[in-house]
Formats: C-alpha cells, structure tokens, sequence
C-alpha cells in the first residue's frame, strides 16, 4: 500500500524532477459521472490544467461544477476515464491514500466550514496538526498564513464571531497554511456581497501570484470579467474552453 | 495537537452529555460491584468456615469432667482425630463474645454457651469416616448434639454458586448497558461534532486520526463510570459496615471485606476497554470513518 501512497509534498518544486514539472498538473480524460444512470453528470469531460495556471471553472447550475471538484478531492469516484493529479490516477487510488491526496490541496466552500466553536487559529492549524507537525512550527505558519489573509492577531477568536468575509477568509488560510501544490474553491464568493467577492478573488490572486495552481469554481459572472483569465465552461456534461474575449455562452447573470 | 488534548477539546464542548452518560455507566458498574462484593464475602466467610476439617462437640449441661476427659481420651485414640479441646461454658462464653464484652449478646446468660469439646481432624479423614464417627458420637449419653459445620459450608458454597451466577448475569447487563450508553453517548457527540469531522477529512486526516479522541472519550467515560461506582459503593460500604461490625463479625466470624483491588483494577480496566470498543463501533457506524 505504502507505494500508492500520496507523499505529502508540503512544499512543491525542489522533489520534483524536471519531467514531473513539466507535466500537467492535473489531467482529466474521458471522464464519465452519473448520481443517477439516467441523468449523467459528466459525459466524457476532458480538461488539462497546467502548474500555476488559475482556471475559472464556470457553467450554469447543475452543470457538475461541484462534482468535478468532489471528483478531484475523491469524495467521489468516476464512472470511468481517469483523472491524473501529480501524475496519478486518481479513481485508482486505495482508501487509506485518500487523506494523502487531500494533503496536496486546499479546498475552499461556499459555504466556509469552519469548526464555529474552534478558534480562528484552531481552524487554521488543522491542516498542519493532522500532519503531526511539531507544535512550534504549526504557530509559525499558521501565523504566516492568517498574514497572508489579512487576519493577523484575530487567531485567539471564535471563528463564529467573525464577519462572513472574514471566515471565508480563515477557511482561505487553513487551505493554504500547508501549501499545497492546487488550491481548488467551490463558488467560495457564493455567499459574499458583490465587493467582498473581489476582495476575495483579489486574495486568491495573490496566492495564485506566489506559485500555486488554482481551480476557481463560480458562476459570477462579474469575477470572470475582473481580469482576463482562463475560463472553462462545463455544459452538457463537457468542459469547454472559452476563447479570450468573447462572452461567456450558458451563463445566467449572478443573481 | 495529542489526541489527548483533541479528546479533552472535544469532551469539554459536550460535558454534560458525557456527564450523564458517566452517571448511567456508574448506576450500571455498582450494580456488578455490589454482586461481586457480595461474592467476594461470601468465599471469604465460606473460606473461613471450611478451614480445616473441624468438629463441635456440644455436652449435656452438669457432665461429669471424668466423662469429659474418658471422651477425649476415647477421640485422642480414633484415627483420623489431630486433637481435641476442652471449652467449658466460661470458655464458649468469652470465645464469642470476646473480653470486652459489649453488644446485644452481652446480656445472654452462660447457660446460652454449652461447653464442648473441639475436635480436629487429619485433612486425610473422609467424609463418610466422619459421618460415622458423629453417628457413634452422637449416642453417647453424656453429647447432646455435633457440629460438623460441612452442612454450613455447603449452604455457602451453594449461595456462593448462585452468588457467581447473578454476577455473571449483571455483567452481562453491564456490558449491554456500557455498549449502549457509550454508543448513544457518542452518536450524540459525533452528531453535534459533524463539521469538525468533515473540516478534519477534508484537510487530509486519516480515519484513525478522525476516531482517536472519540475512543479515548469513550474509554474516559468508562473508567469514570467504573471509578464513580467504586466510590460509591465504597461509601455504602463503609455506612454498613460502621452500621454491623461489631455484631455481624461476631456472628460470621469475620469482618465484611471490600473489593480487593485487583476486583477493582478489573472492573475499571473493563470500563475502559468496553468504553473504548463502543466508542470505536459508533463512530464506524454513525460516521463512516
Ligand atoms: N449526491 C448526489 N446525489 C444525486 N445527485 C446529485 C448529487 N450531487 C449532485 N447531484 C446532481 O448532479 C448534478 C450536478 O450537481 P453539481 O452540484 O455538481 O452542480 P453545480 O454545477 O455545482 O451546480 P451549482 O452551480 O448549483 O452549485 C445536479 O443535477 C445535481 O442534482
Ligand atoms: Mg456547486
């Protein structure tokens, strides 16, 4: 079991040699997903996300934006194809290496779920402690990480009492306090007002700025116009690439 | 972060839940301790009345000492006989009630305590040698009555077989009750701690990682419940005892007796271990993990 196995590579780069950086992060072929055989989900979905691109991931609601990602994240499994993350097949990973592959991403909700009754720094220092990194080294990164979202100092309160903008802002932290080789949210401005949403998205940039690969699920329309990104459309139970430029076709003005 | 300290995060959230399930663990622990210490006394008394094969002879009132010592002459011949003493009223008297004489049975009059002639026996004399020396013993005119005490200690060693029994039934009880508790106790906990366990899967923990504070709580629980009768019973212990002692000693031949602490070790050590093992099954089947 030990060779299926994910490393986790907290800090990407110098492990690699130069053939696995020059390979795409992430690869999905062919990959087919039905909750119910007669209404499939992904039809045969292929997309390739090179390392440190920042991909908008966008479609109308149902289109299986969330469920590409919980593909991703193995919360769930494909019917068949396959999809490669740091070179292995995903579907064919064992149980037990299922924490391993998380540990390579940060993952990001609409929803923020933090532990309410946890502190701000509880919550973020999660992500290292189930690393059983030693306790001196969690305090320095965490505090790194809250930093780098703008909540220096707010770790001793309870994630509850913070504002919406705010927890989304420490779930963004806990993603990234152990640095993982993609970051990958699912409509994380969902629940923001409009300018919240661009603070948000700005934060996303920055770290996307200091190498990490991002995968941006949303179907708000105004983030995709901020600033000329690769967009990736899911419709029919494809992914399409949207040619820069043009209007994003199927999507419905964010309400 | 140890998993201690995530058990003792997690605990302290949902104490009062725990609280009440270390309640129901104790009412359900005193209920096998209590029988196990009632056993526990019973071997004790049955040990103390089996020593050694042993006989009473009790005499007619106003015998004759040359008839006494003809008896024990006519014993100290018969095989299978080690010894004999002599224990006139005076004697009996004293032998129960001690020097300093004090209780209820203080205000008996002598004529109470028959003089007798103790007999012991070689551990070799079989049970149908004794029957036989009794029945011979039994017409001469100058005994009244022989004690063998075998009828006692097979009427304890008799409460002593049910006394196991019901013991062997309640922890059976106990075990249900721990299992049910401890499982409900912590689909409780694994409910209101749902977004702690999906945030920990999410960030990558593995599944023993997500279950070991929920298995040390759940063995917490069961070596508070266990702690937690012990205490209690001890207490009950020692108000009946404070109560009796004096004259139940005088009348059992022995002072009642707590657990011993193995008992004690063990009934907490399966606190844990059962705890622990409920705790394990509920978060495989509440949680999946
Ligand atoms: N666990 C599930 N069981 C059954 N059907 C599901 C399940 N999860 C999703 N679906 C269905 O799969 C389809 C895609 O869902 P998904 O959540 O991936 O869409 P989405 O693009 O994220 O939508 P939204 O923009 O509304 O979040 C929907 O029709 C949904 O009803
Ligand atoms: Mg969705």
């Amino acid at each position: 079991m030990a060779a299926s196995l994910f490393r986790p590579l907290l800090r990407g780069g110098p492990r690699f040699d130069d053939a696995a950086a020059r390979r795409p992060i992430l690869t999905f072929e062919a990959v087919y997903k039905a909750y119910r055989a007669d209404q499939p989900v992904l039809r045969g979905m292929s997309l390739v996300v090179e390392r440190g691109e920042f991909v908008f991931v966008t479609g109308p609601s149902g289109a299986g934006k969330s469920t590409l990602l919980r593909l991703l994240y193995r919360a769930e499994q494909v019917d068949d194809g396959r999809i490669l993350f740091l070179g292995r097949d995903i579907a064919r990973l064992t149980d037990g290496s299922i924490p391993f592959l998380r540990r390579n991403m940060g993952i990001v909700f609409q929803d923020f779920k933090l532990v309410a009754g946890w502190t701000v720094y509880e919550n973020v220092a999660v992500s290292l402690e189930v690393l059983g990194l030693p306790s001196r080294l969690v305090r320095t990164r965490v505090g790194e990480a809250l930093e780098r979202v703008g909540l220096a100092g707010r770790g001793p309160d309870r994630a509850e009492v913070l504002s919406g903008g705010e927890q989304q802002r420490v779930a963004i932290a806990r993603a990234i306090v152990g640095e993982p080789a993609i970051l990958l949210a699912d409509e994380p401005t969902g629940n923001l007002d409009p300018q919240l949403a661009i603070d948000i998205l700005g934060l996303f940039e920055e770290i996307h700025e200091a190498g990490t690969t991002v995968l941006f699920s949303t179907h708000d329309r105004t983030l995709l116009e901020v600033r000329p990104r690769r967009v990736v459309v899911l419709d029919e139970g494809k992914a399409i690439d949207v040619p820069q430029g043009l209007a994003v076709p199927g999507i419905r003005m964010a309400s | 972060m140890t998993t201690a300290a995530r058990a003792l995060r997690g605990g302290r959230s949902d104490w009062r839940l725990h609280a009440l399930s270390v309640f129901s663990l104790a009412v359900a622990f005193v209920c096998l301790a209590s029988a196990l210490l009632v056993v526990v006394n019973l071997q004790a008394v049955e040990a103390r009345w089996a020593r050694a094969g042993r006989a009473s002879i009790y005499l007619k009132d106003g015998v004759a000492d040359d008839d006494v010592a003809a008896l024990r002459r006519a014993l100290a011949q018969t095989p299978g006989v080690s010894g004999t003493r002599y224990l006139s009223q005076a004697d009996a008297r004293k032998d129960v009630l001690g020097d300093g004489v004090a209780g209820a049975l203080a205000a008996l009059p002598p004529e109470a305590f028959p003089a007798s002639v103790e007999l012991d026996f070689t551990p070799e004399l079989g049970d149908e040698s004794i029957a036989t020396l009794v029945a011979k013993l039994r017409s001469v005119p100058s005994v009244e009555s022989v004690e063998t005490y075998q009828r006692w200690t097979e009427r304890l060693a008799a409460l002593l077989r049910g006394g196991v029994a019901a013991s062997a039934v309640l922890a059976i009880v106990v075990f249900a009750a721990v299992v049910s508790v401890v499982a409900s106790t912590m689909r409780l906990a694994l409910q209101r701690r749902r977004r702690e366990i999906e945030v920990l899967k999410l960030v990558g923990a593995t599944d023993a990682y997500v279950r070991g504070p929920f298995v040390l709580e759940g063995a917490m629980e069961g070596v508070l419940g266990a702690i937690a009768a012990l205490l209690l019973l001890g207490l009950l212990f020692s108000i009946v005892r404070g109560r009796f002692d004096a004259d139940l000693a005088m009348l059992i031949g022995m002072a009642p007796v707590f657990l011993p602490w193995p008992f004690a070790l063990g009934l907490t050590a399966l606190g844990a271990m059962l705890g622990a093992i409920a705790a394990l099954a509920g978060v495989r089947r509440f949680a999946a993990v």
